[in-house]
């Protein structure tokens, strides 16, 4: 049998909540794949669209952005800019074509860690059947 | 290019278990610019320190990346270890490759190969960070006490006795929360009036404590040593310095409404002082209450005319206090679980149905009772009296999934205070688990069972409802797999504790985070359980999660150590990794200035302008500016870009 | 209709006054019926302007090189500078003024209805005259559109003509100006995103292999940038060559430039280009058309904006152009703002 593709999947994840979350998961001795590579932001509202652009672009097979809950956001509202700005570049990227799991945010709190983990078992699950990312991969 | 080294943990077996340390450090040894990569066992030990600090100088290193656990664990470490050893701090960052890549992950090879990609993103990131130094600001020398039950209290004592000046808000007309309530305390049965009084008068009478009570916290704004806070002081409409409480007010009174303190057992006047031992001792105009305020606005003024030392004051005004202080602590309690949830067991429908905080009142010497055990609807001694446990807790299904932890103990208190009263009745428990972990806590159920008869059944009740005047409990008891009907004339229901009314709106103006099930969250549940993850903001009491006198007393204590060690300090340290402007590329558009949570840039000379003292480095303003002039440091665009880039290289 | 004579009057009445340095109004080509942008500095000169259906220029965007001017010269012109305006043109007015480019002052507004017309498509007008050349363009009565072929006059009813943008234009007047010629007749569109709606509908798979397409053709040759209303930033973020280096720039902030986007004309960069673009003209873009009209390639960019465009409508009931007080799209937020997409 042929080795099952192993998607990258750049997460970037809320310093206060979703990467506590990740490492809530950890602590708790949760099991993940290995496929996503977190980037530690402060909050989910200072991740820009070039961050995801730019991740699709280098080879990201998928990319996450998660962040705190609504109301739950250290910084009370980056969250809810994360949330406009990134509606609009989902809805961008599956106008062009790109394959909706390919981008992703999700709120994950720090006490989520089962929540966590359970995403990522998802995602991976949901990127495997689409193979590499060529659509936006830099290939020179 | 820079001279970056590479510290690689083991943790023990904690990383060394799943990712092959070894192959990370000689892998990141070929990385461009890594001038040094180790392992060690336990990098923040003495000798992993030392090795770190040696290699610096040795190796003559400008940057370091420790990959080990979370940084949210040893970052300061680390940063402290390369400033001993003549590093900038922020020429330091972590790799977190135990919580989130050793701990998570089964497969040796893939584990370390994510181990590597996350460590070389890291890389990338401390090589371009710059040099900080961080901003200080004063502090200032005052605390804020929120809530004025026991923990609050004991809070307020804690740090007024440090020597630091304190405001203690309460949002009813006196202190004392809960525990004033309360008859007699688990395990001692000592009565709880007798022991919360005198800290109720000590905390009111200490110099250092300016007690507001009848006010609640309306805005806060500020960070650690230098919050504002905006207090509003409802007017009580009496003049506490002239009120020599005579009592004729309530006398006259013409408006009865149910006596919040007696759990509605007993009705109260609109004017009324909330029970005889109140601090501060004055009477109150309940202004939803009096006619006259609410919806004539001419109040019938029978109070005013008997009061002999004019006390009352229908002028009164609402009043907005601006105070400012270096922490808070918030202590704001817990109310019990709305019980018209448990239709199923007729609350509300009979009034022999009663909450575990009603049955208190019953058993207080001034309660309704006067310290009889009476049925409310009929004021008859009650002969068999069923206790349900668990009501609305450990239920994930209809309703909270965590346990209230109190009510078991509270419920054996109160089958045994209710023998002592009614030698000849007979107690049923009905419980899932005793949980009776606590000092002297076990003996006490056994002294329930053993020496008082209480009978205490396994298993849940499925409904109550009313039988030619009886309560008709019909039960399971699982141990013996029977169904288990009770005629009984009272039932007292253990309510799921539930954060105090309003904790969350109060949080939402704190920026503080509640837990899943609405409590306030701490910012570790094991090694910070007293801080908010605000730095500056504490918690104490039953408004984290639900515990018994002693622990709030404890935890409150605990919050007022974190906030004297603030308070004594003369300046405090604010991150330097806040926003900057790239003028050159800046328009002065304005969109950074409207999404900034803490209003913390302002357009100068149509360019924007962070204040460093009010930037908490959110970088919600970069990410808006469709210019990238706006940029955190050391986490800036460019930073994000390499670090995307080395983390999938490879 | 609007009256050419009434346009030439008041833009005299205001170069004679003195009050603005010049005014851009549009001009024809020599004896053809094409147009381009004409800056009239002298109020004898305003006998050159013309109001015809083929002035499709944005004329908002000479200010941006009016500013960059003025930060250059020593002891510039503070005048205002006058502008001839379409519906349109001053939504893009209001944009500049709500990211407080442009202050009100600073412009001398003159804008002309469209009425029941707009600007045409030249394509259509091609196919429509099946080869013919057209001499002259002019407004017709009512909704028609005036073509003069081979000296005969044809009325042509205006929806079979005109560029698809002022068919779903929300606005066919002017809704900032200091004066406004022509009536305020809201033409009220079918359906104002018929543009992307048969894309909308397309496969995933079938959308990818048209914008792969679209894409593979551009040339990178930033047309659509240079003519853009809301494009006037010193330093394109997608565009690692036009770095803006000052006197104040550092040696480190030279060294921290981001390639976001590399500037080979390979798919992979021009549809990043072009996401950045569309994703920064979200809540921008007034959908005057420019960028597609000058696209060499032909790249159909509205498809890009308008969509957007819909998104912000539909997601977030925000219209672009029409207040100047209100908070731009990406930097305000509704509580209830949708999550279905977030898990």
């Amino acid at each position: 049998m042929a080795e099952e593709f192993e998607p990258k999947i750049v997460a970037f994840l809320c310093k206060w909540c979703s990467s506590a979350g990740a490492d809530l998961a950890g602590v708790s001795r949760m099991e993940y794949p290995p496929n996503i590579i977190p980037i530690q932001v402060m909050c989910s509202g200072s991740v820009s669209p070039l961050y995801i652009f730019s991740a699709l672009s280098q080879g990201a097979d998928g990319v996450l952005v998660s962040g705190c809950h609504p109301g739950d956001c250290h910084y009370m509202k980056g969250n809810y800019y994360a949330r406009r700005r990134l509606a609009l570049v989902k809805k961008l990227l599956e106008y062009i074509g790109l394959e909706p799991p390919r981008f992703q945010m999700s709120w994950v709190s720090a006490t989520e860690g089962v929540k966590f983990t359970q995403l990522i078992k998802e995602l991976v699950k949901e990127l495997q059947p689409l193979g590499p990312q060529t659509k936006l991969r830099r290939n020179f | 290019m820079r001279r970056t080294g590479v510290f690689v943990c083991h943790c023990g077996i904690n990383i060394a278990g799943t990712v092959d340390v070894k192959k990370v450090a000689a892998e990141l040894a070929k990385y461009p610019g890594v001038v040094y990569s180790e392992d060690y066992v336990y990098m923040c030990s003495d000798p992993g320190q030392n090795l770190i600090i040696q290699a610096i100088k040795e190796k003559k290193l400008d940057t370091i990346v420790v990959a080990c656990c979370s940084p949210t664990l040893h970052e300061t470490t680390f940063r402290n270890v390369a400033k001993i050893a003549g590093l900038n701090p922020y020429r330091c960052e972590i790799a977190n490759i135990r919580e989130q890549c050793s701990w998570v992950h089964r497969e040796k090879d893939k584990a370390t190969r994510k181990a590597i990609s996350i460590t070389r993103s890291i890389v990338e990131k401390v090589r371009r960070n710059e040099s900080l130094e961080d901003v200080s600001v004063p502090v200032t020398k005052r605390a804020l006490v929120i809530g004025g039950g026991i923990a609050g209290i004991q809070a307020s004592l804690d740090i007024a006795n440090a020597g630091y000046e304190v405001i203690l808000v309460e949002k009813s007309p006196s202190i004392g929360g809960h525990m004033s309530q309360l008859s007699e305390t688990f395990p001692t049965l000592d009565c709880s009036q007798c022991i919360l009084t005198p800290k109720m008068v000590e905390v009111a009478k200490h110099p250092k404590v300016k007690l507001m009570t009848y006010s609640e916290v309306q805005e806060v704004s500020g960070f650690v040593g230098n919050f504002k806070v905006k207090i509003l002081r409802k007017p009580t409409y009496v003049d506490a310095d002239k009120c020599t409480l005579c009592d004729e007010c309530t006398k006259v009174c013409p408006i009865v409404v149910p006596n919040e303190f007696d759990m509605g057992l007993t009705g109260r006047r609109a004017i009324y002082i909330p029970f005889p031992q109140a601090v501060p001792a004055t009477y109150t105009i309940d202004e939803k209450a009096c006619p006259g305020m609410f919806d004539t606005a001419i109040a019938c003024g029978k109070c005013a005319d008997v009061c002999k030392p004019g006390a009352i004051n229908f002028d009164m005004k609402p009043e907005i206090i601006e105070v400012e202080v270096g922490a808070i602590i918030v202590a704001t309690g817990y109310d019990l679980y709305d019980k018209s949830m448990m239709a199923e067991y007729g609350y509300g429908k009979y009034p022999d149905v009663l909450d575990g905080l009603q049955f208190e009142r019953l058993l207080s010497a001034s309660g309704p009772t006067r310290g009889k055990i009476l049925r409310p609807s009929d004021k008859k001694e009650p002969k068999e009296v069923v206790f349900i446990q668990c009501v609305g807790s450990r239920d994930p299904e209809l309703h909270w999934p965590y346990c209230s932890k109190i009510c078991c103990m509270y419920t054996a208190k109160h089958a045994m205070l209710y023998k002592h009263h009614v030698p000849d009745g007979q107690a049923y428990i009905f419980y899932i688990d005793i949980r009776s972990g606590g000092k002297n806590y076990e003996e006490f159920v056994h002294r329930a069972v053993e020496e008082d008869g209480v009978l205490y059944l396994r298993g849940k009740v499925s409904k109550v409802f009313e039988d030619n005047g009886k309560l008709i409990v019909w039960g399971a008891d699982t141990l013996t797999g029977k169904q288990i009907e009770i005629a009984a004339d009272m039932v007292v229901l253990a309510m799921a504790i539930r954060p105090s009314k309003g904790t969350d709106e109060l949080a939402k103006k704190l920026k503080i985070a509640l837990d899943k099930d609405g409590f306030l969250a701490e910012a570790h549940p094991k090694l910070r359980p007293v801080e908010s993850m605000t730095s500056g903001i504490f918690l104490a009491g039953a408004a984290q999660a639900p515990k018994d006198i002693p622990e709030a007393v404890g935890q409150a204590s605990g919050a007022a150590a974190k906030a004297v060690a603030i308070l004594s300090q003369e300046r405090l340290f604010h991150s330097p990794t806040v926003a900057r402007v790239l003028k050159n590329l800046c328009t002065g558009c304005g969109m950074c200035i409207s999404v900034c949570p803490y209003e913390a840039i302002s357009l100068k000379e149509s360019k924007a302008e962070v204040n460093e003292i009010l930037c908490e480095g959110c970088g919600t303003c970069s990410a808006s500016c469709l210019r990238n002039a706006i940029q955190v440091k050391n986490l800036t665009p460019y930073h994000i870009q390499e670090m995307i880039k080395a983390c999938l290289g490879g | 209709m609007v009256n050419l004579e009434q346009l030439k009057e008041e833009a005299k009445k205001i170069l004679s006054s003195g009050k603005i340095k010049y005014l851009i109004g549009y001009e024809n080509i020599g004896a053809s019926w094409q147009v381009r942008p004409a800056f009239i500095c002298r109020p004898e000169d305003v006998d050159r302007l013309v109001w015809t259906p083929a002035c499709f220029h944005n004329l908002t965007r000479f200010i941006h090189d009016e500013k960059r001017k003025r930060a250059r010269e020593k002891n510039p012109d503070l005048r205002p500078i006058g502008l001839i305006i379409k519906g349109c043109d001053s939504r893009s007015i209001n944009v500049l003024l709500q990211e407080k480019y442009l202050e009100r002052n600073e412009v001398y507004l003159i804008g002309v209805s469209c009425e029941l017309a707009g600007v045409i498509d030249e394509t259509k007008l091609r196919n429509h005259l099946g080869g013919l050349k057209p001499e002259k363009i002019l407004f017709g009565e009512k909704d028609t559109i005036k073509v003069i072929v081979n000296n005969e006059e044809r009325e042509i009813p205006a929806p079979q003509i005109l560029a698809k943008r002022c068919l779903e234009c929300p606005a066919n007047y002017p809704v900032i100006a200091d004066i406004i010629l022509g009536e305020k007749i809201k033409r009220n569109p079918t359906d104002r995103y018929k543009s992307i709606s048969q894309y909308e509908k397309m496969s995933g798979p079938e959308r990818w292999a048209f914008w792969l397409e679209q894409f593979s053709r551009c040339l990178r040759c930033y047309a659509c940038r240079s003519v853009c209303p809301m494009c006037y930033c010193d330093e394109c973020v997608a565009d690692s060559i036009a770095f803006a280096v000052t006197a104040e720039t550092t040696a480190e902030e030279k060294a921290q430039k981001i390639r976001w986007v590399e500037r080979n004309p390979e798919p992979s960069e021009n549809i990043f280009f072009h996401l950045v673009r569309a994703i920064h003209l979200a809540g921008r873009c007034v959908d005057c058309g420019e960028c597609e009209r000058v696209c060499p390639v032909a790249i159909p960019l509205r498809l890009l904006n308008q969509k957007m465009e819909k998104e912000a409508k539909e997601l977030f009931g925000y219209e672009v152009g029409f207040d100047a007080s209100q908070p731009p799209l990406i930097a305000c937020f509704r509580d209830n703002d949708p999550q279905d997409f977030i898990r």
